[in-house]
């Protein structure tokens, strides 16, 4: 029961992005487009239950006083093979990620679960977290970068939605850094008013 | 309906007889000369571009007042008309019609209302909107410019968008090469010439040095002659709607100056700025500039005026205002001399508008009988 509560809480009720805005360096600058906020998704998920699962094996072992440094050290083994194999077969996909692979290293959401979840927790319970938090971030991800990429250049992965005159002049601030900015502020104020709805935490 | 007996308020119990629906119907009108101004040198399109940007002003602040079940009064105050109206003033003539309505749109969404409606926005709507329609799209914000020859060209064909009068122009060398469309435009490409004078004499290319300095030096003088002053003053240049006129610019001003609502401080502080740098180094070098172009050209007249005097975006302390407007003034001149655009008043006005609290809180007068504290 609670690992199905542990799964599903990281999709809404506690998504990293929206309701613990966290992860927000990757969140604003890769969500260009759907194609890479996938890819980052699928990256930090990867990592993220890699380093859940050890360090909720080891918590036990690791001493508290240098848990961080030890964190750090698994996560940062993770990203660099994350590097590596997209490196090596999605070329395309590493090229436009660029810097923002290996800054998985310093995500707050992985540094976060591993601190505030894994180091407490049984190994199920950490990989089911890992998991949901991680289909919480890329959800993030992709429902800032449809509407990034949508409006700023008239596409959904690539395929051409808005037709070609709309692609002639699109709303470019969207792909911009400001426009990443500014959606997301109306994606949390959305968020806000469907909790307020509820009744719930405001 | 009994009488009320006692009358309970909060202070300040001396009220004045300005209200925020006064002062903005008197920037209205004050706006309205430099209206005349636009449609007679740009033509009625001019006059539905800034009808449509007021009336869309109005519209999104209504909507944005019900859905957030605030009075929606508030849309009436004359301040969604104002802002409407600044971005439109913003804008060249050729824009697509659809390009005000929505930069207006943004301007009250989430220039004004996001932050709480008036009085509680940081920045300028209008300027906010501006900036949005530049980084959206950048090649329609300037492409428009070459609209008033085309219109009322029968009226008077001696001037180009440039501002330079036919008889200058033929005194510069390959004059047929200045593409620029606005005069600000064509500033910029003197300092272009500059920089690849410089080039060509660090690759030992003398000649062609010399050729790029004379044509930039022509230019420059065909930009500082009194027929050019002239063309500024009257508003027959490339430019924004709301700016070309100078002068019906300064009517306004006049008249809101005598209606109490124009504080003088922001204005000076700003264009003297502007006038003092644009000595300094708006010229080719150093204390060779030309203040009274780099004042009349542009959209400083318009920025100084209506924009850097917005009540709510600048300091109220008469010590900030000061600050404020060299500020601003630095930061236009600073873009105008090296930045990638060629004017720079919207956005020196928008970066000063994020420090206003700061100025605010720094120049905060002391109160009567307070102590400087120790430490």
């Amino acid at each position: 029961m609670t690992l199905i509560k542990d799964l599903t809480k990281g999709i809404y009720r506690e998504n990293p992005v929206f309701r613990l805005v966290l992860g927000m360096c990757p969140f604003l600058a890769v969500t260009t487009s759907v194609e890479n906020a996938l890819g980052m998704g699928a990256a930090a998920t990867f990592v993220l239950i890699c380093s859940n699962f050890l360090v909720s094996l080891f918590r036990n072992i690791i001493p508290s006083k240098v848990r961080i440094p030890c964190y750090i050290v698994i996560i940062a083994t993770f990203v660099t093979l994350v590097d590596m194999v997209m490196n090596a077969y999605l070329p395309d996909l590493h090229r436009s990620l660029g810097i923002f692979i290996p800054l998985i290293v310093v995500n707050c959401i992985i540094l976060g679960r591993a601190e505030g979840f894994a180091n407490r927790h049984p190994v199920l319970n950490s990989v089911a977290d890992a998991v949901g938090m991680g289909i919480g971030f890329t959800l993030a991800m992709v429902i800032l970068a449809s509407f990034r990429e949508l409006l700023g250049n008239g596409t959904l992965l690539n395929i051409n939605i808005l037709g070609s005159a709309y692609q002639n002049q699109p709303l470019l601030i969207a792909i911009l850094a400001p426009g990443a900015f500014i959606l997301l502020s109306f994606i949390l104020g959305f968020f806000n008013i469907l909790e307020k709805r509820k009744g719930g935490r405001q | 309906m009994a009488t009320r007996r006692f009358e309970l308020a909060m202070s300040p119990h001396v009220g004045a007889s300005q209200t925020t629906r006064k002062i903005m119907f008197d920037v209205v009108i004050a706006l309205l000369p430099a209206l005349a101004a636009a449609t007679w040198f740009f033509g009625p399109r001019a006059l539905l571009i800034v009808f449509l940007s007021a009336a869309t002003a109005v519209a999104a602040e209504y909507l944005c007042l019900k859905f957030m079940k605030r009075p929606v009064s508030f849309a009436l105050d004359g301040s969604a008309i104002v802002t409407g109206m600044l971005l439109a003033y913003n804008l060249p003539s050729g824009v697509p019609l659809w390009l005000p309505v929505l930069g207006t749109a943004f301007a009250i969404v989430v220039g004004k209302q996001a932050f709480g409606g008036l009085g509680h926005n940081i920045v300028n709507p209008a300027l906010l909107g501006r900036a949005f329609l530049m980084a959206s799209f950048p090649i329609l914000m300037t492409a428009g410019w070459a609209a008033p020859e085309a219109w009322n060209s029968s009226a008077d064909n001696t001037w180009g968008t440039s501002g330079i009068v036919a008889e200058e122009m033929s005194t510069i060398p390959m004059a047929d090469a200045i593409s620029g469309a606005t005069p600000l435009n064509v500033l910029k490409q003197t300092f272009d010439l500059d920089a690849s004078a410089v080039n060509a004499r660090n690759e030992g290319n003398t000649a062609e040095a010399a050729s790029l300095e004379e044509r930039a030096e022509g230019i420059r003088s065909a930009l500082s002659c009194k027929s050019t002053y002239m063309n500024l003053l009257v508003g027959r240049s490339g430019g924004c709607l709301g700016e070309t006129s100078v002068i019906l610019l300064l009517v306004g001003a006049i008249y809101l100056i005598i209606r109490g609502v124009l504080e003088l401080r922001l204005p000076i502080s700003y264009l003297g700025t502007v006038a003092v740098l644009a000595w300094v180094f708006g010229g080719s070098g150093w204390f060779n500039g030309d203040p009274l172009f780099h004042v009349l050209a542009g959209g400083v007249i318009l920025g100084g005026i209506f924009m850097v005097s917005d009540m709510v975006t600048t300091p109220v302390t008469p010590k900030g205002r000061i600050i404020f407007g060299i500020g601003a003034g630095l930061l236009t001149m600073v873009i105008r001399r090296w930045g990638g655009y060629p004017e720079g008043c919207s956005y020196s006005i928008l970066l000063m508008n994020l420090v206003t609290p700061l100025i605010d809180k720094l120049t905060l007068p002391k109160v009567f009988g307070e102590v400087k504290k120790n430490g």
